[in-house]
């Protein structure tokens, strides 16, 4: 009994040691995770991915470049289609160089005549006019995005969000 | 109240206690050069004393001593800097364009930073060769030594190093620094699950932006920097703790105890003369009067040389060699060839050359080559230490016999590594295709 009173004093005083130091530590640790926590943006000022790109009739037949979009818009007739000039590899933008002869290869959404190849200027890396990657170090082919028309004024609206196929295509009546 | 010179005693009655605010750079004896020590605050850090070996020129080649000039001359010629660059995305490139063309001085300031940044990056890559090929991270025969701990600490600061000239190189916010920002952060978002995020967490966001270059900003002037001193601080205490350069302990190694006369500046006991240990005296070779000279003014003078030589050679170097501005930061156009600062180039080579390709399945070559083969060789030469197994008599010699294998495995590295580097610098062209130096680049058009 006088052994167990004899410790008490002791036990307080490492009690109320722990509990200084572990509240320093939880005080520091939370400094550490808010200050961490508030690098982390909660709303992104980045602009809006689907992008009003003007009217069809500005769209010349064959290849138009963007470079607010960092896009390619391909005309064939009353048919459209957009591929990205965002590198796979880094994100450097491409950049099109006219072909002397022009391809035509088949694809799931129809003919399409390729008239043009795509370079990266960063590493070298090569796409075929359709978004296919053939040489250099890129991974994958050019991405495609989905192609509308708004409904209010009738220009033509790309979502950047919206990745398709390459048999996508966007017919005009 | 000062003394009248005359009545003051020759010699004081405790080191380190002197009132002086002066003290002597040509002592008259050891016990002055001590005092002057120990009395000193910026030469606190030095040893006392100090192998005569270990200050070699030939050894070191006083490469740390010029890596930590190089730091406090791009913290000096950075504090002007500081108060004229405005990092904001309207106003960076043209604060920039007036430090360059308006402000007095303010070119030279400039290329004093710049060139002085290349040069660290230079010096502290050289000691780390130098380190490794006299296998100085091993420990000799002294107690408690940990020197391996101390390579630890000199990979950590390369790397420190390499990322504060990678923030740096952003601020200008011209062409070469937007392009090269947006390699550098999708080699870091091409790490598999968390690649996304630490981009982001990067760049404050999923553009380089204001948020971006705030951030690369802060880094640059606050964050790394003061991780570097302290570090660099940290480095010197354990060189002094793992008892000085290994050439030291290379010393050690090669002499035996030898007698030494008396000399009037020791202090000898009665039970010393009764037991034989004086008036000759046993001492180690550390201690040896012959292989070791006074701090003050012998490594204070080979010191000072080596840090006002290296300021001297930036100040006049900065002088012809101006430092580039180039277009303002256009996210529209990539140039072309648009090529890394030039020690990243050889990663750029490799990140172009290691996409793998196994039938349908690809591995970007941002990850192989921007992560995992650098993450891989920072790791091996992180662990080395803990890999040499050679004897301990190695430690402080160029390229010792027994360590001729790992030597020269090393160097072949660093070999490979200057190619990659030179075949960027000076043998692509446009779209990165490769061109001989007498080749013509072929006109491209700026834009389709």
């Amino acid at each position: 009994m006088s052994n167990a009173h004899a410790k008490a004093p002791t036990d307080r005083r490492d009690f109320l040691l722990k509990l200084g130091a572990g509240a320093g530590v939880a005080a520091l640790t939370a400094q550490t995770a808010a200050s961490l926590r508030s690098l982390v943006p909660n709303v992104s000022y980045d602009s809006p991915t689907t992008v009003k790109l003007g009217p069809p009739v500005d769209f010349p037949d064959g290849i138009k470049f963007l470079p607010d979009e960092r896009l390619f818009v391909f005309r064939q007739g009353n048919t459209f289609h957009a591929v990205s000039a965002v590198c796979t590899h880094l994100g450097c933008t491409v950049r099109a160089e006219a072909l002397a002869n022009v391809q035509t290869v088949e694809s799931g959404g129809g003919e399409l005549r390729l008239t043009h190849r795509f370079l990266c200027p960063c590493h070298g890396s090569e796409y075929k006019g359709d978004g296919s990657n053939v040489s250099g170090p890129a991974p994958k082919p050019l991405a495609w995005y989905r192609l509308s028309v708004a409904p209010d004024d009738g220009q033509l609206v790309v979502d950047l969000a919206d990745e398709v196929g390459t048999d996508f295509r966007l017919t005009l009546g | 109240m000062r003394l009248p010179l005359s009545s003051r005693k020759a010699e004081p009655d405790a080191p380190g206690v002197r009132p002086q605010m002066l003290w002597s750079l040509s002592p008259r004896s050891d016990r002055e050069a001590g005092d002057a020590i120990a009395s000193n605050f910026m030469f606190h850090a030095f040893p006392a004393k100090v192998s005569k070996a270990s200050m070699a020129w030939n050894y070191s080649f006083w490469l740390g001593t010029i890596s930590a000039a190089l730091f406090f001359l791009l913290i000096l010629s950075g504090l002007p800097l500081l108060f004229l660059y405005v990092p904001s995305v309207e106003r960076a490139y043209q604060s920039v364009k007036d430090i360059e063309f308006v402000i007095t001085f303010g070119s030279w300031i400039r290329a004093v930073h710049r060139i002085a940044a290349h040069g660290m990056v230079i010096a502290v890559f050289l000691h780390l060769v130098r380190v490794f090929l006299t296998g100085a991270y091993k420990n000799g025969v002294g107690r408690g030594q940990h020197r391996e701990w101390n390579w630890v600490l000199g990979v950590v600061m390369l790397l420190l190093t390499l990322f504060l000239s990678f923030t740096g190189y952003l601020l200008p916010w011209d062409q070469l620094a937007f392009w090269a920002v947006t390699v550098g952060t999708n080699i870091a978002s091409s790490i598999p699950w968390v690649g996304a995020t630490v981009r982001e967490m990067l760049m404050g966001g999923r553009t380089i932006e204001q948020a971006t270059l705030i951030r690369f900003y802060v880094l640059h002037v606050v964050i790394l920097p003061l991780a570097l001193g302290v570090i660099v601080a940290y480095h010197m205490w354990r060189v002094r703790k793992d008892g000085g350069l290994a050439r030291a302990e290379h010393e050690t190694l090669a002499e035996r105890p030898i007698d030494t006369p008396v000399v009037k500046t020791k202090t000898y006991t009665l039970l010393g003369v009764a037991r034989g240990q004086a008036p000759v005296i046993r001492a180690q070779a550390l201690e040896a009067p012959d292989t070791t000279v006074n701090a003050v003014p012998d490594l204070v003078r080979r010191t000072a040389i080596a840090t006002l030589g290296t300021f001297a050679v930036i100040s006049i170097m900065a002088v012809f060699i101006a430092s580039p501005l180039e277009e303002p930061a256009n996210a529209l156009v990539t140039p072309n060839p648009a090529k890394a600062p030039w020690y990243f180039l050889w990663l750029q080579e490799i990140v172009t050359d290691t996409t793998i390709r196994i039938g349908s399945f690809t591995v970007n070559g941002a990850f192989v080559g921007g992560v995992l083969l650098p993450g891989l060789l920072i790791g091996l030469l992180t662990a080395w230490p803990w890999l040499d197994k050679s004897s301990h008599l190695a430690t402080g010699v160029w390229l010792p016999r027994v360590r001729a294998r790992q030597n020269t495995v090393f160097l072949l590295v660093v070999l490979g590594i200057l190619i990659l580097t030179f075949i960027g610098m000076a043998l692509r062209g446009p779209y990165w295709y490769f061109y001989w130096p007498w080749e013509a680049w072929p006109d491209i058009p700026a834009r389709i």
